[in-house]
């Protein structure tokens, strides 16, 4: 019996330590930044995103590439989520992957957190500079403050080169010209070291001397005073006027040496400028909208006016970045992220050019596998099941129009 | 050997057991606060100690003597009261310092690729060293408090200003006027870390000017004295013995 339970015993930690090694050999790198677990309202009702472009897929370390588009702050803006009055264009990348060397909204610089219209369109570029190799998701990415994170679309792009290489050459306000990378790097390593030094010292010149046993035998007896000498309490005092005089001398010569420096700078910036959108001469309204479970696909009944000059047809349905088209009628030509992209999703009951004055009800159709994927059709089991995007209708020139659609939602399990 | 035998042979044996406690006391204790203070100051301190970008001459002066006091305080009670040893508050420090840059090295810089120059620990060493002094000097919980409390606080923005100066240079970056701190935080991509969540030069000191760095330093040494003597007790408490005598 012994040896029976001996050898499952022995059995059992060559498992395990096979278990553990399979486990450190396989160790696949994290891709997602959690756009997909973010609520689907959050993402479809708050900040859409569009035109967007990626200026490269390849980029060496030092260089940089721009990610640019427009974003549209829904005015169907959920309750349940704080208003755009303070917010942050970010970048969602994993760390600083990039240096953000810049970033814009409607052509201002936006390094600090700014004011948003809801129902506005924005026009914005972030450029950044590639740093660390690799291959990383580059999602746009607007903060909320009270909202939180409303991650947009990403795209997989490369770094290559090494870190070594990289450099963020900066000329100040006073005629230096420094590299952000490393600046100030070994005067604050010298600074901890000094001062590190220092509190050793304090503990060793303590710590020479038994402590705590006959220490506390002395104490207990009634001879505490007799533990400190007058020794330790000079010493005590050259500790504290040598800390006082470093602390005030090194202060004199930091001022002698940077004579001009400036607070952080803070404050919301207000007054971005919305981008200047054409008339809109289209009117729809959802008659009803349902979101087929099985069939991964959402129908809506819109009625469609034309009250503009010249027909249009339903090209596109934009819905949390993930973009259905009707491939009669458009096709994608930005290089769009493939898994965001249903090049053939949309399907119109008659999508014919509407002409101008012309009023129809049409059956539309937005199917694709992105509803699961990007878990999008979670929104049936949110709060307020609402769905929104943003639908574009074209001419026989190409010119786009955007409308924004915002109505129940309603389930279909069958 | 029966319960009333010594477990020593000879004085030397006696010095020599008592030295090896003494080790084994000073490691336990180093890194059981090191854990603890190193905790608590991230959920008090946090982002005021993580980037440069947040150490400015209002809040930052102000909060991370406040909510670093706390174990310093809490560690001498019980080491200077007990064994009359006066260095509580810096092997604290030490500790929590220690953790801190093993933190910003490894994690920060060796993870997530944030440059050291960025993401530096604040420097709370002198504040300590007068802390302890003036408890070695005084034998006074109470002069510690007032007179240590507020040293604390007014000593820890010259104490850091070596290192945040070269940082407050300002620099025009695409039309618009920054320090070089700001920019590290404007070029390091933090996306969890929003730009409105840094709470800097906030606050109603403006009828100071540009000097706000020292009344900052006043208020967070008065606040600091207070949470001196509340530390200080918890110290005493949380080392107390009394469930000792009831086993």
């Amino acid at each position: 019996m012994k040896l029976i339970k001996d050898k499952v015993a022995k059995l059992s930690f060559v498992a395990l330590l096979m278990t553990v090694t399979a486990a450190m050999l396989y160790t696949p790198t994290a891709s997602a930044h959690g756009e997909k677990s973010q609520a689907a309202f959050m993402r479809m009702r708050t900040i859409h995103w569009f035109d967007l472009n990626w200026s490269k897929d390849t980029v060496p370390v030092n260089e940089t590439m721009t990610v640019s588009g427009k974003f549209h702050v829904f005015a169907g803006w959920p309750e349940t989520v704080d208003k755009p009055e303070s917010a942050f264009l970010n970048i969602g990348t994993p760390g600083p992957v990039f240096i953000r060397a810049g970033s814009w909204i409607g052509g201002k610089l936006v390094p600090r957190s700014v004011s948003l219209e809801l129902g506005e369109t924005y026009e914005f570029k972030v450029l950044l500079k590639a740093r660390r190799p690799g291959d990383w998701h580059v999602h746009t990415m607007m903060n909320v403050e009270g909202g939180g994170p409303i991650i947009g679309p990403g795209k997989w792009t490369t770094i290559t080169g090494s870190m070594k290489s990289f450099t963020d050459p900066i000329t100040t306000l006073t005629g230096d010209t420094v590299d952000l990378e490393k600046y100030n790097l070994e005067n604050t390593y010298f600074w901890h070291a000094l001062w590190f030094g220092i509190g050793l010292a304090w503990m060793v010149y303590w710590m020479r001397k038994p402590m705590f046993v006959p220490r506390h035998i002395a104490v207990e007896a009634g001879k505490a005073d007799s533990l400190i000498s007058s020794t330790d309490k000079l010493v005590g005092m050259a500790f504290a006027v040598g800390t006082i005089a470093i602390v005030a001398m090194s202060m004199a010569s930091t001022n002698a040496k940077y004579p001009v420096t400036t607070p952080l700078q803070a404050g919301l910036l207000r007054g971005m400028i919305p981008l200047e959108m054409p008339a809109q001469t289209i009117n729809v309204k959802v008659e009803d909208a349902t979101y087929r479970v099985p069939g991964r696909a959402m129908q809506m009944t819109l009625v469609i006016t034309n009250n503009g000059d010249e027909p249009v047809r339903l090209a596109e349905f934009n819905t949390a970045g993930v973009r259905f088209l009707d491939p009669k009628v458009w096709e994608d030509e930005t290089n769009y992220p493939d898994d965001m992209l249903a090049a053939e999703g949309l399907t119109v009951s008659d999508n014919s050019p509407l002409a101008p004055g012309e009023k129809r009800t049409v059956e539309v159709t937005a199917s694709d596998a992105a509803w699961e994927v990007y878990r999008l059709a979670d929104l049936i089991y949110d709060p307020d099941s609402r769905f929104a995007g943003l639908l574009f209708f074209a001419n026989e020139a190409g010119k786009r129009q955007m409308v924004t659609v915002d109505a129940p939602l309603i389930p279909s399990f069958i | 050997m029966s319960a009333s035998q010594s477990a020593v042979r000879s004085r030397a044996e006696a010095i020599k057991v008592s030295r090896t406690f003494d080790w084994m006391i000073c490691f336990t204790l180093f890194f059981v606060v090191l854990g603890g203070y190193h905790i608590h100051y991230m959920l008090t301190g946090g982002d005021w100690d993580f980037w440069t970008d947040w150490k400015d001459r209002r809040l930052w002066v102000t909060v991370a003597p406040i909510v670093a006091i706390t174990f310093p305080a809490a560690v001498q009670s019980q080491l200077w009261w007990r064994y009359r040893l006066p260095f509580g508050a810096v092997i604290a420090v030490l500790g929590l310092l220690l953790g801190e840059w093993i933190n910003r090295y490894f994690n920060f810089w060796g993870w997530t690729y944030f440059p050291v120059n960025f993401c530096f620990p604040s420097q709370l060493i002198p504040g300590a060293i007068l802390l302890d002094v003036i408890l070695l000097l005084s034998n006074s919980m109470t002069l510690t408090a007032v007179v240590g409390g507020l040293a604390f606080g007014l000593i820890f923005y010259p104490g850091n200003w070596p290192v945040i100066a070269p940082l407050h240079v300002p620099v025009e970056y695409n039309g618009m006027v920054m320090t070089l701190a700001d920019l590290q935080g404007y070029h390091y991509v933090r996306t969890g870390t929003p730009e409105y969540i840094r709470m800097v030069e906030k606050g109603t000191l403006r009828t100071f000017g540009k000097d706000v760095a020292p009344v900052s330093a006043f208020f967070s040494g008065f606040v600091s004295i207070l949470i001196y003597f509340l530390w200080h007790f918890f110290g005493k408490w949380f080392g107390g013995t009394s469930f000792i005598k009831s086993i």
